[in-house]
């Protein structure tokens, strides 16, 4: 169903190459891996998955291309999660799946938080993890763990092969899994003694999952009715106020145009989920940005002035509806499509909805309120909107003598214009990272976004800047957030990539102050790292990054970020920020959006009185 | 709430374990569970009981289904819908006479006889109940739900 999947990997019409030939089980993940179209792999070795890695050395000698290049590079990090990072930030960057190869017992179990997080945002990744041999399971064998279980609550799918005739089929059945319906990660768990069983190579042919298929097949083929259809537009035709809130699941599908087409044929704003930046250009007039908890304050007084909400792959996660019930209030109808049936109705109930994919069913709904002459006049809602963005746009402290890191982002985003990929830690510099850059186009804003994992940043601008070369790729970071994968600087130096890291530094766990001062009376429990001895730019220095530096001086900003930018190679600038910079707005937990806290520099509600609400229904031509 | 949940699932090995792990992930125990190959050798029917809110549970079964290896999953409880349980029992042997005429001896010493009984759930805790008052009861052994759609 993802439509920006291109299918090296269909060789169903004609017959493999290496259909019939003998080969080991290692060679067999080698050659699925190959035939899936992947142009690089993330890993790290280790006893149980050495056959594989031989088998890749091996494919790569005899495979090599004219320039000399390797077909699968085999790349490695500092540990397993910065690989499957890496492989999960390819994904992202790419569309396509990402794939990464560990070891057994703790090379897998590293994998673990990067898988959880493929799942928590559906990205679709492939982990091949080297298990002991067959007859060693559950004995406690060196570098054992039971990943199967392990995974199994983690993952989408998880395949523990104990037959090595069954290991083809199951690796293609894996990426299968992985990209189709609402994608996520699968891991393949291999025993030692079958990567090295010789079988008869197919060339061809999945394992049945025949519940899995059917239940794709009915999401992926029930159209719209027409009854559907003219249901949706009755009620957007009562409708004054509607809104488009976007979630990943426009990014996932494919769906930017028939979005963008949807909201400018019939005039609907649009606010993006966290995951969903990128589904809709920040940059064009109807575009709220971010919701949510630390969504701009215009986006979520808009919600909370909305009529009509359509929901569109996004779950009404507790991070943009806080309390379920004060949600969109004055709401009467709420419309949801999602490509997940367990999606619908989770958290609010759905006055309509339609389980399926989000760029046919877009398309069909443009399509089908076209055709029937659907035409509102919402320009009373529009210069409401255009009044909230005014009154109530994202600002901060522009006189302050320490570097605020807003400003540090405006600098980057002049530059880089809403085109280069943004990948992220989890915290402060995330949120500002969100609410403060310009995103033009799907896939270029890579961060964690519901499992919040630290560490994820530097990784996934990795496995982004081998996806998306010809693109600048920048991991802005927090100084705690990238201490947790620090490790992977090197990797940046190894492979010589371009990649440019920012951190924005404010000496501690930012975020967890943020909430420290708010709800802690301040104490600031383990979050404080003043006392910390790391130089951050000697650590890139060390790691051999040519360009390292620490702005600190609030005048240096421009000239500083444009040299960062504009070097060829690996480049890291530390930058000192005000330490009590806060992310606002603010919609504190159990808390509704009326109750948003905006901070000293965003006018609130409280300050700026709503301006009364549009309320006579738009005239139309239709019905 | 009492929910009873019919799952038809791959006989894959971590399936029913992934099945389980959803109840446990919420703190749900699972009050009854019953697994057995069906005609199909690649398919297990699974019945399970568990007490719990309903919108969760729903939330529950809606995950269920979305496990690559469950082939379907539907709740009887608010259908139309048979549901047996079997159980097997040790108790002393002044129970035997009592036991002859509402259950099925399955064998017979001088101090402890062996019987099985099957019926809707509720009739197994009355017939315990009753074998309870004639005579000491060792062991239980409970086989969980079998139930399907009538």
């Amino acid at each position: 169903m993802n439509a920006q999947l291109d299918t090296p990997g269909d060789i169903s019409s004609k017959i493999h190459p290496r259909a019939g030939q003998a080969l080991t089980g290692a060679d067999v993940v080698v050659q699925v891996l190959a035939d899936e179209g992947l142009d690089v792999l993330f890993g790290y070795s280790g006893g149980a998955i050495l056959p594989v890695y031989d088998a890749i050395f091996r494919h790569n000698l005899e495979n090599l291309r004219a320039d000399g290049s390797e077909p699968l590079p085999l790349i490695v990090p500092a540990n397993e999660q910065g690989a499957c990072f890496m492989a999960a930030g390819y994904a992202r960057a790419s569309g396509k799946v990402g794939a990464a190869l560990v070891t057994s017992g703790p090379g897998a179990t590293n994998a673990v938080t990067p898988v959880r997080d493929c799942t928590a945002d559906s990205i679709p990744l492939v982990v091949i993890s080297g298990q002991v041999p067959t007859a060693s399971i559950g004995t406690d064998a060196f570098q054992e763990a039971p990943i199967s279980t392990i995974m199994g609550a983690c993952a989408k799918h998880v395949f523990l092969v104990t037959d090595a005739s069954a290991l083809e089929a199951t690796l293609r059945t894996a990426f299968y899994i992985a990209r189709s319906g609402r994608p996520g990660p699968v891991v393949v768990d291999i025993p030692k003694d079958v990567q090295n069983t010789v079988v008869t190579f197919e060339g061809a042919g999945e394992l049945p999952v025949p519940g899995y298929r059917a239940r794709l097949r009915a999401i992926e083929q029930t159209p719209l009715s027409d009854a559907r259809c003219a249901e949706f537009f009755a009620a957007l035709k009562a409708s004054s106020r509607p809104l488009i809130y976007a979630g990943g699941g426009i990014i996932t599908d494919g769906a930017r145009d028939a979005l963008r087409d949807f909201a400018h044929s019939f005039g609907l704003p649009v606010t993006t989920t966290l995951m969903g930046i990128g589904g809709y250009d920040t940059t064009d007039p109807l575009a709220l940005h971010m919701l949510g908890m630390h969504g701009t304050a215009y986006a979520n007084y808009a919600v909370d002035d909305c009529d009509f909400i359509f929901a569109l792959g996004a779950r009404f996660d507790d991070r943009v509806v806080g309390v379920p019930d004060k949600f969109a209030p004055l709401a009467r109808t709420i419309a949801q499509i999602d490509i997940d049936p367990a999606e619908i109705g989770k958290v609010k109930q759905a006055d309509w909805f339609h389980t399926g994919t989000l760029r046919t069913s877009l398309e069909r709904l443009r399509a089908w309120g076209i055709a029937h002459g659907f035409q509102a006049n919402y320009s009373a809602w529009h210069e409401h909107i255009g009044q909230l963005k005014s009154r109530h746009r994202l600002d901060y402290d522009r006189q302050s003598a320490l570097i605020q890191p807003y400003a540090v982002i405006e600098a980057i985003n002049r530059i880089t214009r809403g085109h280069a990929i943004i990948s992220t830690g989890v915290g402060q510099h995330q949120m500002w990272s969100a609410q403060y850059f310009d995103f033009c186009e799907p896939r270029r804003w890579l961060t964690s976004g519901s499992m919040g994992t630290m560490g994820f940043g530097l990784p996934a601008a990795i496995g982004a800047q081998f996806a998306r070369p010809d693109l600048v790729v920048i991991d802005v970071d927090g100084d705690a957030s990238i201490r947790m994968n620090l490790g992977e600087l090197e990797t940046v130096t190894t492979y010589n990539l371009p990649v440019k890291v920012v951190v924005l530094n404010n000496v501690g766990d930012g975020m967890v102050r943020q909430w420290q001062k708010l709800f802690f009376k301040g104490r600031f429990s383990a979050s404080d790292k003043s006392l910390h001895k790391k130089d951050f730019v000697k650590a890139a220095e060390a790691d051999g990054f040519g360009w390292a530096q620490r702005l600190d001086d609030p005048a240096a900003i421009e000239s500083t970020i444009a040299q960062f930018l504009a070097f060829e190679g690996p480049a890291f600038l530390e930058v000192m920020i005000d330490p009590d910079a806060g992310v606002y707005p603010m919609v504190g937990p159990g808390a509704c959006y009326a109750q948003m806290v905006t901070g000293d520099f965003i006018a609130s509600r409280d300050e700026v009185p709503a301006a009364p609400l549009p309320t006579v229904a738009s005239p139309t031509g239709m019905f | 709430m009492r929910h009873l949940i019919s799952i038809l699932l791959q006989n894959e090995a971590g399936a029913l374990a992934r099945v389980a792990g959803l109840f446990a992930a919420r703190g749900y125990n699972i009050e009854s569970l019953t697994v057995a190959a069906t005609g199909d050798e690649e398919a297990s029917r699974l019945s399970l009981v568990v007490y719990g809110d309903d919108a969760v549970v729903e939330q529950i079964v809606k995950q269920s289904r979305k496990l690559v290896d469950v082939i379907s999953i539907e709740e009887l409880t608010t259908r139309q819908h048979v549901e047996r349980e079997l159980v097997v029992v040790r108790f002393a042997a002044s129970g035997l006479a009592w036991a002859n005429s509402h259950a099925r001896v399955l064998s017979s010493g001088s101090d402890q006889c062996v019987a099985e009984f099957s019926g809707h759930a509720d009739d197994v805790d009355e017939f315990l109940t009753q074998l309870a008052i004639r005579a000491t009861v060792h062991d239980v052994a409970r086989s969980g739900l079998a139930a399907l759609a009538s």
